[in-house]
């Protein structure tokens, strides 16, 4: 949180799919924050203390794709909220760390827009999901 | 035919079987000396016809068969305790790479129950393992690629559908963000088909679960208040082909796009319902609203894209549009009889 306004960080390689999260963290009015790969995001997540919520891809140049991130911080950071998209059909929200939230892409923005109101409101730990992924 | 040393006397025609049986074959007597073999077991197996009859098992070619646990279900065979069908075992010869063999022994059935001789039936699979693993292997890197390949579809979608609505939320315009908006649901629509290809075998795609998550992801973008408006989906079980299920998802988004913006103006409520059925090679899909109704004769809206989209499809498809008053709202039909023909006549639509 950042003066009473939440912050997200969206890791994501494809430079213009970045963008396009950004754009739409920043439209729900967020502030945004960007990391390219794993490495990156937990280097911003190091330097600063106020991430509400990370946004990432799963299959991301690295050392960690974005399940590893998600399990990452989880365990680092257990309060920041967790959101997914993959372009994988295969994975299941039972992969990622409970509460996490994982959306195909291509994904709706008005869809992740509001899975993160959702998840910002909630303080405590979140539960199993209870609306349909799509 | 060579003579056997044994105390007995084969019949030459059991001997001439066993010579030329196309699958390699021994015969063997029950303390397991060799009284005849297959040509093929000699060629196979790379052993001289000549030294073979009278020979032990053990001492064939350089040894190699001298196998313990061979000898020893031989040995259970012959007393009647055991059956080697199918057993598996490893033939290793020096300068050879090992093979697989499948082994199948039992005892002669000629009614000479006090003399008991065995025929072992031997059969190469090293080559035919190797090729069931490449196939294995094949296979899996088929699925991969497959898993690559649908990865790579979702993010160029992705890439597509994040400019879109990036370009929307720029555009001063309302016309302009309306059209962005349209192009990026038409995008959906096809990615929604994707993913359900995706999870679907054989190429068949099941309309109820498609074009469900069509109007869930349709209704999710469009419907800001879900108590107001609700899209409904009932559809049979029909599965269609790949290329069908994209038409009838594209017109399916055309006209629920167009019902949401036109059918419920200042904030009316409603429901949209899509439905399909078919019956044999004939179908009917409709989009239904119970809104305002479209205007008719001259105060009837200019047709847009969406309805060039729509005829279009239709019309691949062969089916016929029909649009209709509901009272309240109305109802955009797309049937194809088969029994009609080729006769696709536009005019009945009008």
């Amino acid at each position: 949180m950042n003066n009473g306004i939440a912050v997200v960080l969206v890791v994501e390689d494809s430079a213009i799919i970045r963008m396009g999260a950004v754009d739409l963290v920043l439209s729900a009015g967020y502030e945004a924050l960007e990391a390219r790969d794993a490495d990156e995001a937990i280097r911003i997540m190091e330097s600063r203390s106020d991430i509400d919520l990370v946004f990432t891809d799963v299959q991301m140049p690295g050392t960690m794709d974005g399940i590893k991130l998600c399990h990452y911080i989880r365990e680092r950071w257990p309060p920041v909220k967790l959101i997914v998209a993959s372009g994988a059909t295969i994975l299941e929200e039972s992969n990622l760390p409970m509460g996490s939230r994982l959306f195909s892409k291509p994904y709706d923005d008005h869809t992740i827009a509001d899975a993160m109101a959702r998840l910002l409101a909630s303080e405590v730990s979140i539960g199993p999901a209870v609306e349909p992924s799509c | 035919m060579p003579k056997t040393p044994t105390v007995h006397f084969e019949a030459a025609s059991t001997l001439a079987v066993v010579v030329s049986s196309n699958e390699p074959l021994l015969f063997l007597s029950d303390d397991q000396k060799v009284i005849a073999a297959s040509a093929s077991f000699c060629r196979a197996f790379e052993i001289d016809p000549a030294t073979v009859p009278g020979r032990r098992l053990s001492d064939l070619g350089n040894g190699e068969w001298a196998m313990p646990k061979l000898a020893s279900l031989l040995k259970a065979t012959a007393s009647g305790s055991a059956h080697i069908e199918a057993y598996e075992i490893e033939l290793r010869r020096p300068n050879h790479k090992t093979r697989q063999l499948v082994v199948n022994a039992r005892t002669l059935d000629d009614g000479e129950i006090d003399h008991i001789r065995l025929l072992l039936a031997v059969t190469d699979v090293t080559d035919a393992r190797a090729e069931t693993r490449l196939k294995d292997d094949l296979l899996r890197d088929k699925a991969i690629l497959l898993q690559e390949v649908q990865h790579r579809v979702a993010n160029s979608l992705q890439i597509i559908a994040s400019v879109l609505m990036q370009s929307a939320r720029r555009v001063q315009s309302e016309e302009v963000r309306g059209h962005l908006q349209n192009a990026h649901h038409r995008v959906m629509s096809i990615a929604a088909l994707q993913r359900q290809l995706s999870t679907s075998t054989g190429g068949n795609v099941e309309l109820r679960s498609y074009l469900t998550q069509l109007c869930q992801s349709l209704g999710a973008s469009m419907i800001a208040d879900p108590g107001r408006l609700s899209i409904q989906v009932t559809v049979d079980d029909s599965a269609v082909e790949a290329d069908v299920s994209v038409s009838l998802g594209l017109i399916v988004t055309e006209l629920v796009i167009n019902a949401l913006k036109h059918a419920f103006p200042d904030e009316r409520s409603g429901t949209i319902v899509t439905d399909y059925r078919s019956s044999g090679s004939d179908w009917t899909l409709s989009v239904a609203d119970n809104g305002i109704g479209i205007p008719v004769g001259s105060d009837a809206p200019k047709a847009g894209l969406g309805t060039g989209i729509v005829e279009a499809l239709a019309k691949n498809l062969k089916g016929e549009i029909q649009l209709s008053d509901a009272r309240p709202g109305t109802v955009v039909t797309v049937s194809h009889r088969e029994s009609a023909g080729l006769q696709t006549d536009l005019s009945a639509a009008a």
